[in-house]
């Protein structure tokens, strides 16, 4: 069985952690008191991309330099903590948060600091009541030690810090609609450019990050930028907590080096599906990765190989579906999800979410040809990369990714599907055709 | 903020070089090379593009995916495609998408053969659609309010009309509610969208989703015509095109965009008030008092008895002009009374006299602001006006500029403002102390001595009159719209004097973009005074040969030196102060003639000859707007058979009286106004076409007559006279003829309502929605009380221009302290 | 140059010259031929028909006097007032204003109908625009060809009359005759 690397996950077991007292006992807050005494902002933010640490929330998209783009001067700057973790399949923020909530506070000071914005918010998903709650109790005790508030540590640098809660909207996770959503406006996506980090939160430059990334900060800057990228690969440095869900044996949050093989989590760590089945598919990062086969399981689990295998990591979310489910209804829920999900705004993802749902129901009463299977899969490219967010393309790429791999299995089960429907009919005299007894 | 110089730049779009000033958007740079870019959601008007329909997607050199042209400015050397493969896949794609949900059910449409959405389905569509599925339904077509329909189905969810009440109205009433496809507009809780500008929306939605309730399935795109002209309910002089049919009538106003008068925006009034040129109470041919009651008769007769009357007044007849009176019209009645008729007494100012030299001031080109000049202003100093009810169309130009553009906004009125919210200072100061406040302000923008004195003078805190003085120093220029109201009463020409001290010392005569501007009373108010219109001033602002009473005067001399009045457009009674004085007036005067389209009840009672007036629609003519902008005013369709144009009936006048004015038609009137105002020298109807020219801009405005601002000499104005509750009275958007009888605007008529301070609320016992009397020297009028929190306390206000219980019973141009009483039911016998 | 006489010399074909038994014959038969004629048809019947008594019969296609549908279920007019045939018109004979269906007063399916539906016959030129534009198969061109009238602006047809069967029924030919 393989080992997990533990490195964000290393006292995760320990009773008490989310207090300051058991938190600053394990050498906590040390990383932020090396920071503000010892590092100017451009320092840290030189540490963080040197460090390579990419983006834990989905984008994957170098931390050190989102920060960098953060323009100088006086004006009030801001930074988002993205907590809204809804991602279905993802469920690592929600750990990271209930048991170690001041790693995430201290690495959002150090990263305020190093974007000079001292006006910080954790956008936190509304159903995460429990995290939230410890959250306030850790912010407020980190303020009350002073690491949080006016002056830290004596440097002079000011980050308040405010935990808000979300109102259960899967699109405020998007980082623009989360500035709107926190705004008090109703959480639709902006148009970008231009980027937070020019115009974000009140249209002041604002840097937003995943909790995940927020937490590494401290440990970037504890063990320095080489300690960091000893783990991982070349391009996906460090380590990451995968949610590990689905048809499994043993669920949950594993830490692990970036660049172990897929196999080694799903089957090593995770126990693999059921005795007796066998991995249809799995989604690599959260349900809008495309989905990739069992033989995808041996290409090792990083940013660069996940995207050579035309997936994702996303938001580090495995997925894994065993051979006892039907691929019509795996697209079916991942559809409506984001049918559900869509926030209105912009026409392909609108339209588009609740064309496929309608297509997807009539795949599987039967009711489709293989003519609007074709129709399907053009809805889908249609919607790709037309949206004004990614949340249409988030449908649109496992969908179609199950239709290119499973073309046959769809078509089957509309078959199978109608026949069934037909033989119901009959049954009930509603249909005059009688059905060949032989199918 | 300064207004942005363009640079020039070059980039390729489909294979031809275009040149674009730099920073504009993608879409509207393709035009320019005459490369159309399909958008729904793109209103350059509504500020920044939101990118929602995804309709103008096209490729650019060197960015991997499509981008929206609304939101990417052109840069030099771009290089864009509108027409690759992957394009027009996309636009395939989202009008597929676009038409997924959308009813089709365009010969039921009102938009249908207007509607953006049919023609980028058939110029950007794939021509077919592939959804079989069942569509999204929507309970429709619903009232979103009794002026607009919505049908939701329809709404392709541009974000076009939510944008215009979260972003250019600011009245924050639409927004979108539930999510993904079953979004939709609505307001909160279902509340009727009642805005004063909420019309604009029927004209922004790009499809048929918002329809106006009045123009509801009356005609379809091919069986109407347009007609250019502009609307003269308000000095705001709105551009707008009349939807006509058949050429006999109107069945739809629509806004036209002229950058310097309107911005493309138009107010519900003026949108919605056309209803009134067909009502059935209009009156449409003439009318003599014959037997106690007016009866229509010949225009033979009817002339004839006009001309007598007027023939024997003589010197002795004086002229009421209206507002809504044109440049020849005004012209032709001046020219009437002091050259046929020999009286000097002509008036078209309901708010008393203006001083000749001071009027001469006031029309200095160097000292007057153009309406574009508030939208890149330093700062704007709304001086004793309500924008919105007054001149509603710069409401939204000041809050463009206030958004947009930073400019600071000072607002400094007795009544609470609708751009309070808006405004870097706010100034509340005593009914009728416009010239103490203006006195303070002028000493917190000097060396602030006396401040504390004044500011009590004016019943304003001294704290914000210098917050007021702050923001309008060092702001850059600065342009002070100030209301007629102002410059009313007795002590109006202290006031004006006072401003005119302002214009000075915030050097608004040398500075480039500042300047006054006048919000009149009446829609062509600065057009009657330089045509002559003012009882001592002459065709181009000369001084009149011998002056004449002004409207006050007129109605205290009769009858004894003024036995016959003509009323062009005008009735006093609910117009003019001191109502009192008008009834008696007009009881009294031995012949009233008046020129009107519906006889209000004091027409009704007094006149003795009526002569039809055309409707807005009807005229053919010219109106000044009060910034210098002479525009037409254009015929759309025919007179009722009855009506004569009213230029044609004053000559008649003239010639039957025995001195003809030399005029055969509507033209040549306007080539005698060129004649006597020395700076319209040279204007010509067809230099004027569909936009307008301002004066002060053309060659001729050097001969404007030469004044210089006064200096020093002003007066101290007067202490507050001890009072409980002192009188402010307002007019009201939705007052007047035109609301009173167009059905669809009735529901908005404006009835008498008390506006109280909560204190003095408490204090008096009464609460919001008691019936109530304000009471003065003998004269009473009952309204609805209102306590309204932002009231400052001692202060009340009145309605003016209601249809009953107008507040004009109570004014008389100074300041009236009244006394506020519940008043018992009336009871109505059974 | 001299103008060449020769071109304008045409040589003219010539039938053969009459004369004796031969003539005679060919007279005599030629006029037998024609009388023959005669006879046959004085014998049959007589193509002409006796209108206004007769009518004579028109295709199913023919373009007659316009007609206006109700459903047959619900009796409900088809038109609802959109005002296409009016633009399609090439000869500006349709005159249509519209009105809002309430639900006391339900003319026809959609939101709005024809309160106005007014054709002027006198312009019209049947070139069957009318019913190709109408998107709801409601105007339909009728088989009647009787337009015939004392004034003009009896030959205005309101919507009434249109949609009202015609009082003389215009026959109509079989397939295929």
């Amino acid at each position: 069985m393989a080992d997990q690397t533990r490195v964000l996950l290393d006292d995760i077991d320990e009773p008490g952690l989310h207090t300051i007292e058991v938190y600053e006992r394990l050498g906590g807050y040390q990383a932020l008191r090396k920071a503000l005494t010892t590092m100017e902002p451009d320092e840290i933010v030189a540490e963080l991309q040197a460090s390579g640490l990419r983006g834990r929330g989905g984008a994957g998209f170098s931390m050190g330099q989102k920060a960098s783009f953060m323009p100088k001067g006086t004006m009030d700057k801001y930074l988002c903590c993205n907590a809204d973790e809804s991602e279905p399949g993802t469920f690592k923020d929600r750990l990271l948060m209930q048991k170690n909530p001041h790693r995430l506070i201290e690495g959002i000071v150090i990263a305020a600091v190093a974007a000079g914005a001292n006006r910080a918010f954790i956008y936190i998903r509304g159903e995460y009541v429990l995290q939230a709650d410890i959250l306030n109790a850790a912010v407020a005790e980190a303020r009350a030690r002073g690491y949080v508030g006016a002056n830290i540590l004596g440097s002079g640098h000011d980050v308040d810090l405010v935990v808000h809660r979300g109102a259960g909207a899967y699109i405020c996770g998007e980082e623009t609609a989360l500035l709107d959503s926190l705004e008090g406006k109703r959480g639709n996506p902006r148009l970008k450019p231009p980027f937070p980090a020019n115009q974000g939160l009140f249209r002041g430059p604002t840097l937003i990050n995943n909790v995940e990334t927020l937490s590494n900060v401290p440990i970037v800057i504890a063990k320095g930028a080489e300690w960091f990228k000893q783990r991982g690969t070349e391009k996906s440095t460090g380590t990451k907590v995968v949610s590990v869900s689905g048809n499994v044996q043993r669920p949950g949050n594993y830490e692990i080096e970036l660049g172990i093989p897929a196999r080694e989590i799903v089957y090593g760590l995770a126990g693999g599906p059921p005795p007796g089945r066998k991995v249809k598919c799995w989604f690599p990062g959260g349900s809008s990765a495309p989905v990739l086969l069992e033989e995808d399981l041996d290409r090792p689990y990083s940013f660069e190989s996940m995207a050579e295998a035309g997936s994702m990591l996303g938001s580090g979310a495995i997925i894994v579906v065993d051979d006892s489910v039907p691929i019509v209804s795996l697209a079916l829920r991942v559809a409506r999800f984001y049918r559900h999900e869509s926030c209105g705004k912009c026409v392909p993802c609108r339209e588009g979410t609740n064309w496929t749902v309608k297509m997807l129901e009539r795949i599987d009463r039967g009711e489709a040809t293989p003519m609007d299977i074709e129709i399907l899969d053009q809805v889908q490219q249609n919607i790709m990369g037309n949206c004004l967010c990614v949340l249409g393309d988030s449908m649109a790429m496992p969908v179609r990714s199950m239709i290119a791999k499973f073309k046959d299995e769809f078509i089957a089960h509309n078959e199978r599907a109608r026949e069934a429907a037909d033989r119901l009919a009959v049954g009930a005299g509603l249909s005059s055709e009688p059905v060949d007894a032989a199918a | 903020m300064p207004k942005p110089e363009p640079k020039l730049i070059t980039f390729e779009i489909d294979g031809r070089e275009v040149q674009a000033p730099e920073g504009m958007m993608l879409v509207d740079a393709a035009r320019l090379g005459d490369v159309e870019i399909p958008f729904f959601c793109y209103e350059p008007k509504l500020g920044a593009p939101v990118g929602a329909c995804r309709m103008c997607l096209v490729e650019i050199e060197g960015m991997p995916k499509l981008q929206t042209s609304c939101s990417t400015p052109v840069k030099d050397g771009m290089v864009v495609s509108t027409t690759s493969e992957r394009v027009k896949q996309a636009q395939n794609a989202v009008v597929e998408f676009l038409l997924v949900n959308h009813p089709l059910d365009c010969p039921v449409c009102d938009k249908g053969g207007e509607c953006p959405l049919q023609d980028i389905s058939y110029g950007w569509g794939a021509g077919r659609s592939r959804f079989i599925e069942p569509k999204r339904h929507f309970e429709k077509p619903v009232a979103l309010s009794p002026l607009i329909a919505i049908d939701r189905e329809r709404c392709i969810l541009c974000y076009r009309c939510v944008r215009f009440s979260q972003e250019i109205a600011e009245d924050y009433q639409l927004v979108f509610l539930e999510r993904g496809d079953h979004t939709f507009v609505g307001t909160h809780d279902g509340h009727p969208y009642v805005a004063p500008f909420s019309g604009n929306i029927v004209e922004l939605c790009p499809v048929g989703a918002l329809t106006s309730q009045a123009y509801r399935f009356r005609a379809r795109p091919w069986d109407i015509e347009d007609a250019g002209s502009i609307c003269t309910l308000c000095p705001s002089q709105c551009n707008v095109k009349y939807t006509t049919r058949d050429d006999t009538r109107v069945l739809r106003v629509l806004a036209r965009d002229n950058q310097g008068v309107d911005d493309g925006w138009l107010c519900d009034k003026g949108r919605f008030g056309y209803q009134a040129i067909h009502a059935p109470e209009r009156v449409t041919q003439p009318l003599v008092r014959d037997g106690g009651a007016l009866r229509p008769v010949s225009w033979e007769r009817a002339l004839s008895e006009a001309a007598r009357a007027l023939a024997r007044a003589g010197g002795r007849s004086a002229a009421i002009v209206g507002g809504q009176a044109t440049n020849e019209e005004g012209f032709l009645v001046q020219h009437l009374m002091r050259e046929v008729l020999g009286s000097p007494h002509v008036d078209s100012r309901p708010s008393g006299v203006l001083d000749p030299a001071q009027a001469r001031a006031l029309a200095r080109p160097d000292l007057t602001a153009a309406v574009p000049d508030i939208e890149w202003a330093g700062a704007v100093l709304v001086l004793d006006t309500e924008l919105v009810d007054e001149m509603p169309i710069l409401d939204l130009r000041v809050r463009k500029g206030v958004r947009r553009n930073g400019v600071r906004l000072v607002v400094a009125t007795s009544r609470p403002s609708s751009l309070d919210p808006n405004a870097r200072a706010v100034v509340r100061f005593t009914p009728g102390a416009g010239e103490a406040f203006l006195a303070a302000l002028g000493a917190a923008l000097g060396d602030g001595r006396g401040l504390d004195e004044l500011a009590g003078r004016a019943g304003a805190s001294p704290e914000a009159v210098r917050a007021a003085a702050d923001a309008l120093r060092d702001a850059g220029p600065v342009v002070v719209v100030w209301g007629e109201r102002l410059s009313g009463g007795e002590r109006g020409r202290q006031a004006v004097a006072r401003l005119l001290d302002l214009a000075r010392t915030l050097e608004l005569a040398g500075t480039e973009g500042a300047g006054l501007l006048e919000v009149p009373r009446g829609t062509n108010a600065r057009g009657l005074r330089e045509v002559g219109c003012l009882p001592n001033l002459a065709p181009g602002l000369a001084d009149a040969a011998a002056a004449g009473k002004s409207a006050g005067e007129i109605a205290a001399a009769v009858p004894e030196e003024i036995s016959a009045l003509l009323l062009v457009h005008a009735d006093p009674l609910s117009s003019h102060p001191d109502r009192g004085a008008w009834e008696r007036a007009l009881d009294r005067a031995g012949s009233v003639i008046a020129f009107a389209d519906f006889l209000t009840p004091g027409l009704e009672e007094h006149a003795t000859v009526v002569f039809p007036s055309e409707s807005e629609a009807e005229k053919d003519g010219t109106m000044t707007h009060p910034d210098g902008r002479v525009q037409r005013v254009r015929q759309a369709i025919a007179r009722p058979p009855e009506v004569l144009p009213n230029w044609q009936v004053l000559a008649e006048l003239c010639e039957r009286i025995g001195k003809p004015a030399g005029v055969v038609s509507g033209p040549a009137v306007f080539e005698r106004i060129v004649a006597s105002v020395p700076f319209y020298e040279g204007l010509t109807l067809a230099e004027l076409g569909g936009k307008g020219v301002r004066w002060q801009e053309r060659d001729g405005a050097g001969r404007v007559p030469e004044s210089t601002l006064p200096e020093g000499g002003l007066e101290e104005p007067p202490p507050l006279e001890a009072a409980d509750l002192r009188l402010g009275t307002a007019p009201s958007l939705w007052s007047g003829p035109v609301v009173e009888h167009s059905p669809i605007l009735r529901f908005l008529l404006a009835d008498q309502r008390v506006e109280l301070s909560v204190e003095d609320g408490e204090r008096l016992g009464v609460s919001t929605g008691d019936e109530v009397a304000v009471t003065v020297g003998g004269a009473s009028v009952r309204g609805v009380a209102r306590l309204r929190s932002d009231v400052p306390p001692g202060s009340v206000f009145l309605v003016e221009g209601t249809q009953s219980e107008n507040a004009t019973a109570l004014t008389n141009g100074r300041p009236r302290a009244v006394k506020v009483a519940r008043a018992a039911r009336e009871v109505t016998p059974a | 140059m001299s103008y060449p006489w020769s071109e304008d010399v045409i040589t003219v074909e010539r039938g053969p010259e009459p004369g004796g038994v031969g003539g005679a014959y060919r007279v005599l038969g030629e006029t037998l031929r024609g009388l023959k004629t005669v006879f046959k048809q004085a014998l049959s019947k007589p193509v002409t028909i006796e209108y206004p008594e007769e009518k004579t019969p028109v295709y199913p296609r023919f373009r007659g006097r316009h007609k206006l549908h109700r459903f047959e279920d619900t009796g409900l007019e088809k038109c609802v007032g959109c005002s296409l045939c009016a633009a399609a018109c090439p000869a500006g004979c349709i005159r249509v204003v519209a009105a809002e269906n309430t639900p006391d007063h339900q003319v026809s399916a959609g939101e709005r109908y024809a309160a106005v539906y007014e054709i002027n016959l006198t312009r019209c030129i049947f070139c069957g625009y009318c019913e190709i534009a109408c998107p709801f198969d409601a105007i339909t061109m009728g088989v009647d060809y009787e337009l015939a009238d004392y004034t003009r602006s009896d030959l205005i047809f309101t919507k009434e009359m249109l949609l009202a069967d015609p009082i003389d029924k215009t026959p109509l030919r079989a397939e295929g005759e």
